[in-house]
Formats: structure tokens, C-alpha cells, sequence
């Protein structure tokens, strides 16, 4: 039978055309501006690494005086100092590490054609490539050995590489990059954590990705400035040197685990870690050490912002308005059809049939609406991505949101349905079939 | 067929009753046609109803062909309406938006028939009823009297053992009156119990019986001739 009142459905949208494209459009707009939104806030609360992200951890250690300190509060920045981050990497904790920080510079592209631009990346530790498993097109992350001297060496991204040297593999050629002679070991495969967890600071979390990496030890020995904020509570020295052993907060670091249960494990060395440092006098502050997996991470620096959930909850009110007007719309429709439902009843129909009948057309209703609501949904991305490069990023419909685009609109008109079906069922059908 | 004992039905408001039927009692046997008349507001079409499943009865026996109606759910209710009933109304009562084929085909999905005995159980309506050859049109494309023969074919093709037909000429001109009556005969004739209320007193006398109601009882009972099978059936009052 579902088939028959599915095609039942199909036609019952060309009786009263007016009013089932008034119901469709109400519907495909509630639909159109709830998906939106939650397109965006699904992006933005994405997981970006789903594979390990209960096993790749950040550490905070709060290095702050204790002046305007009270007991337990948060640390005022969500990076570590230079000198944790190295004892961090030197630990041995977990199967990786990494330290990292953001770095913008100038290059000189070696074809003439092409000025002197600037260029946004990272300089991180060489394991950050396996711990974030950045995939590569042409060669590798530079080798430990470059990295133990501090080499000049480069990672570019695909589509930088391209930029530079067009469509040839470009590993083992110059690069002068903020003004050093950089060789190129490796191109990352088109790559883009959205959000852009592993680095927090400095720009959007949304962000276009890195467009060249070299190692932290070789952007430090060029004293390269970072990209991003800085935390310090008390004053520094002048110089790279004096940043370098401060007590101010640049410096990313990251831990992976061989497994979630090694948390505690690291949570520990943590906590010794810290207590050695105040004995030492390095850090003032009994504060609790802070260790967050990738979730726990978006959710402490606030990834998603309230705005985005208040825009999403608002669209959602909106849904529910447009709601209220389809099952006004629903009622009108459905009273006008009292007589064949009597006439249905009958012949045979139960209740239950007739339930079923008219709710299979608010699915086909709800179906309509959805197809519309998508096309909708997708023309009010495009726009929210003309905002900006980091709203383009995210306003993208992933199949996750596609299928629930269709289940938020076939349960809107299922929902919307329920009280117009039930009283379709309720109709007498000897009244109905003495007043034709 | 039909058998109704002691059978009363009372509408009630919150200021009003209203006793439609009372003490009613009637007993149909197979293969009878039997014309029901009375004036107006008398409890034709409440009798109707209530013979057809349409409406639950207040108090009293309903058996239809050997079934105790009394206390069955909506889904029994439906099903017993689907299987053992045909309904022709005076309105004719065709979906407009299905055509003839689809409009006679609506009891038979109920009853859950598969696709090649519909086909085959529509086309033998339709063509007993002279419009097989119109099954894709739709019923505004006919005259009244085609499309109270449609009806006719939607209550047949299910192999009704009652046809409850409530005034099915009324709409109708003389002529297009008489081929419906004439093919309700037809239909009788070939052994389908017929119960039909009408005005008409015409239709009345052309009938096996006539059972007269005033103020919801049996007020008279005319007896025009013999049954086409046993008479020995009675209606009492």
C-alpha cells in the first residue's frame, strides 16, 4: 500500500496547486534557513581529525605570577612557553610530539614573472606531519637529522608549489624564503583541517591551511617572529633569545598517544613536571595542568562561537513558525478532501489507512519541500561564502547535511502532518457521504 | 444477510436526544431486493448507516451474514465493510481526480488483491456496467447516469454480498433512472442482496419488498412478490 499512496501523494500535489506550493515553499524555506545555519555550525564543530582525536593531546601549563591570582581560575592563553614545549618534546611522552608556532614571510619566487609576495605557515617539529597525518604529493617531511642541525629546509603546499614552480616536482629546488636559501624536501597533497585545531592562534580557525612549513628549530635559529598572540605577565628582555626562555606563552605543543587510556599517563608527568618547576622557582602558580584531546580542546577555546549556536537555535525557531503556518496549511488542505475520505471509509478503509494515506502525502509534501529547501540552502551558502575565504571554508553541504536536510524536512512535514492526519481520520463518513 | 433485533440509535447534544431508530427490526435474507421509504427526518438513511458499518448503534443485535457486529473494532469494522458490502450513493461519490479505472480499483487495494486480479475484476465491472471502454476517463467527462454505473462498478468488483444503495436515482433523470434500476435488477437478479432507500414509490413496487419507516420503526411491511430465492424471510416490526 505505501507505494499506492505514495503515488496517491504525487497526485494530491497537483489538486489545489496554490496552496500545496504555498505549503512546499513555507516548508523549503524553514528547511533552507535551518540547514544553513547548521551547515555552518556543523563545520565549525567539526572533527577534524576523527581517527586519533581522543588520542592526540595539548598540554597547558600555566607559567603566570601569582599577582590578581585566585586558586583555579583558567590560564590567561591557551599556548605554553618555549621552555615547556622543548621540555615537552624531550619527555618521551606518547609515540609523538610536537612543538609549533606561526610563522609569515617573504619569498622571492624564482620565476621573474612572478614579485616577491608574502606567504603564511608553520614551523613545527617533523612529527607533526604523521601526527596529523598530512598526506604529501612530492617527497617528505625533512628527516630527523635536519632537523637535530636545524636545516633550511621547506614543505610547501601543493598548490604554493604549483604557484612557484608550476606543474613539476619541485623537491630539491632553492627557495629564498625570508630571505635564507631554503631547499624544498617535500609538497603536501591538497590538505586543510577545518577547524584548524592544531594551531589556534594567529587568524581564524577556518582559515585557508599552512602554505609552507619549515622546522621549528630552523625558524628559531633564524630568529623567525611569530604569527599570532602573545601572553605575558611580566616584562621581557630585548632580543629573540630573551622571548626564547620567558616566561610568555608562543609555543603550540602536542602529544600523541598510542591510545586514549595513556591520558593519565601524561596527565601525571604533567603534574610532576610542573611540581619540579615550582621547586625550581620557574613556575609561581599552583594552577591544575590542563591536558585536552581534540574535542575537549574545540570545546575549552570555544571553537564554535555562542553567535553560531544562537544563529542555528534562531533558524530552528523560525522552522518551527513556518511549521505552525504548513499544518494551518495542512488543515485547509486535508478539510477540502473530508468527502473522499468518507468515501474511502466506506469502502473499506480503516482509520489506520486513512492515517497512513495522508501522512505519506505530508512525506511527499515534506520530500518536495527538501529538494526545494536544499536548493534554497545552497544559494544562502553561496552567499554567507562571498563573506569571506574562512566563511567559504565552511558554508560546503557534505553528504552528512544533505541526508539530514531531507530528514529535517520529511520529519518538519511529518511533524507538521500529525494533527491535520488525525483529523482527517476522525471525519464521519456518513455525514460526509449524505452532503455530496 | 441481515438481521437487526431490538435496534435503536440515539444522537445526543448536550440539550438534546434524539431517538433515530427504536426498537427497530428487520431481517434481510439473501438474494432479496428490498426498497426502504419513509418521509424524511423517519430514519432511512440512520438504518443505512448503521447497516452499512457507517455508524455504531446505540443498543440492540446487528448480524451481517452471520456475523455478531456488536463491539468490533474500527480494523474489523472496515474489514467486514470492505468484504461483504457495496455502497451506491445518491451523489455517486467518485473521487474526481481518479479516473474510472483508479476509482474502481479504491476497495479493491483495501482488500489487498494483487495487481493482475484487480485489473481483471475492474475490466469485468466496468464492462458489466457497459464503460469498459472509458476506464481513463475521468468522472467529469461523464454523464450522471455513467457515473452512478461507475459506482455501481466500484461496489461490484469486490464481490459484494449486500449492495446498500441510498436513493441512487435521485440525481438522475427518468430515462438514466431507469437504466440504473434496471441494472440494480440485473445485478440482483444474478443472486447480490439489494437494500435501497428511495422516495421513489415506483422503484418501490418494482422490488422483492418494501419496508416502510416512521419515527425509526418498521411501520408497515408490503410484500410486492416472490423472492428470487426462499421467502420465507420476514421483516417484523
Amino acid at each position: 500500500m505505501f507505494a499506492y499512496y505514495f503515488k496517491l501523494g504525487i497526485r494530491s500535489l497537483r489538486r489545489n496547486p496554490a496552496l500545496t506550493a504555498l505549503m512546499v515553499i513555507t516548508l523549503a524555506v524553514g528547511v533552507a534557513a535551518s540547514v544553513s545555519t547548521m551547515t555552518i555550525l556543523h563545520m565549525m564543530s567539526n572533527d577534524p581529525i576523527p581517527q586519533k582525536s581522543s588520542r592526540l593531546f595539548v598540554p597547558l601549563i600555566d607559567p603566570a605570577t601569582l599577582e590578581d591570582y585566585t586558586a583555579g581560575e583558567k590560564p590567561g592563553d591557551i599556548q605554553i612557553t618555549y621552555t615547556d614545549a622543548m621540555n615537552i618534546l624531550k619527555s618521551g611522552l606518547g609515540v609523538r610530539r610536537t612543538a609549533l608556532y606561526g610563522v609569515a614571510g617573504s619569498v622571492e619566487p624564482p620565476r621573474k614573472e612572478i614579485p616577491p609576495f608574502t606567504m603564511g605557515g608553520l614551523a613545527p617539529t617533523r612529527d607533526f606531519f604523521a601526527m596529523f597525518d598530512v598526506p604529501f604529493a612530492y617527497g617528505q617531511a625533512w628527516t630527523e637529522a635536519d632537523e637535530a642541525r636545524g636545516a633550511d629546509v621547506v614543505v610547501l603546499s601543493r598548490p604554493m608549489a604549483e604557484k612557484l614552480y608550476g606543474d613539476v616536482n619541485p623537491v630539491g629546488k632553492r627557495l629564498n624564503l625570508m630571505g635564507f636559501p631554503y631547499t624544498v624536501v617535500g609538497v603536501t597533497e591538497k590538505w586543510k583541517m577545518l577547524p584548524r585545531v592544531y594551531l589556534l592562534q594567529g587568524g581564524s580557525p577556518y582559515a585557508t591551511g599552512e602554505e609552507f612549513f619549515i622546522p621549528l628549530a630552523s625558524a628559531v635559529r633564524h630568529e623567525t617572529q611569530h604569527n599570532g598572540g602573545m601572553s605575558c605577565s611580566q616584562n621581557i628582555g630585548p632580543g629573540f633569545a630573551a622571548r626564547l626562555a620567558s616566561e610568555c606563552t608562543w609555543v603550540t605543543a602536542w602529544i600523541e598517544a598510542a591510545s586514549a587510556g595513556d591520558r593519565s599517563e601524561i596527565q601525571s608527568w604533567l603534574d610532576n613536571y610542573a611540581n619540579e618547576q615550582r621547586k625550581l622557582g620557574r613556575l609561581k602558580r599552583n594552577a591544575p595542568n590542563r591536558l585536552y584531546d581534540v574535542p575537549g580542546w574545540m570545546e575549552y577555546t570555544g571553537v564554535v562561537g555562542k553567535d553560531a549556536k544562537l544563529q542555528t537555535w534562531l533558524a530552528f525557531g523560525f522552522l518551527a513558525l513556518c511549521l505552525v503556518n504548513t499544518v494551518g496549511l495542512l488543515l485547509a488542505k486535508f478539510s477540502v478532501r473530508a468527502s473522499e475520505i468518507g468515501v474511502r471509509r466506506a469502502l473499506g478503509a480503516s482509520r489506520a489507512e486513512i492515517f497512513r494515506q495522508f501522512l505519506i502525502e505530508t512525506v511527499v509534501v515534506g520530500l518536495v519541500g527538501g529538494v526545494l529547501g536544499l536548493l534554497l540552502a545552497f544559494g544562502a551558502l553561496q552567499l554567507i561564502s562571498l563573506s569571506g575565504k574562512a566563511m567559504a571554508n565552511l558554508a560546503r553541504m557534505d553528504w552528512e547535511m544533505l541526508s539530514l536536510t531531507f530528514i529535517i524536512s520529511v520529519g518538519a512535514a511529518i511533524l507538521a502532518g500529525l494533527l491535520p492526519t488525525w483529523r482527517a481520520c476522525q471525519v464521519t463518513p456518513a455525514i460526509q457521504l449524505k452532503s455530496q | 444477510m441481515l438481521r437487526m433485533t431490538n435496534l435503536s440509535k440515539v444522537y445526543r447534544t448536550h440539550m438534546i436526544e434524539t431517538h433515530a431508530l427504536r426498537g427497530f427490526e428487520i431481517d434481510v435474507k439473501e438474494g432479496e431486493f428490498v426498497t426502504v421509504t419513509g418521509p424524511s427526518g423517519s430514519g432511512k438513511t440512520s438504518f443505512l448507516n448503521i447497516a452499512g458499518l457507517l455508524e455504531e448503534f446505540t443498543s440492540g443485535e446487528y448480524i451481517l451474514d452471520g456475523v455478531n457486529v456488536k463491539g468490533l473494532d474500527d480494523n474489523q469494522r472496515s474489514r467486514l465493510r470492505n468484504e461483504k458490502l457495496g455502497f451506491i450513493f445518491q451523489g455517486f461519490n467518485l473521487i474526481p481526480d481518479l479516473n474510472l479505472f483508479d476509482n474502481v480499483d479504491v476497495p479493491l487495494r483495501y482488500r489487498g488483491f494483487n495487481a493482475a486480479e484487480r485489473k481483471k475484476r475492474i475490466e469485468e465491472a466496468l464492462s458489466k456496467v457497459g464503460l469498459a471502454s472509458r476506464m481513463k476517463h475521468y468522472p467529469a467527462e461523464l454523464s450522471g447516469g455513467q457515473q452512478q454505473r461507475v459506482a455501481i462498478a466500484r461496489a461490484l468488483a469486490g464481490s459484494p454480498k449486500l449492495l446498500l444503495a441510498d436513493e441512487p436515482t435521485g440525481n438522475l433523470d427518468t430515462a438514466m433512472a431507469r437504466g440504473v434500476m434496471e441494472l440494480l435488477e440485473e445485478i440482483n437478479a444474478a443472486g447480490t442482496t439489494i437494500l435501497m432507500v428511495t422516495h421513489d414509490p415506483e422503484l418501490a413496487v418494482r422490488t422483492t419488498r418494501n419496508v416502510h419507516i416512521i419515527d425509526g420503526q418498521v411501520s408497515d411491511l408490503v410484500r410486492k412478490g416472490p423472492t428470487l430465492v426462499d421467502t420465507k424471510s420476514s421483516v417484523n416490526a
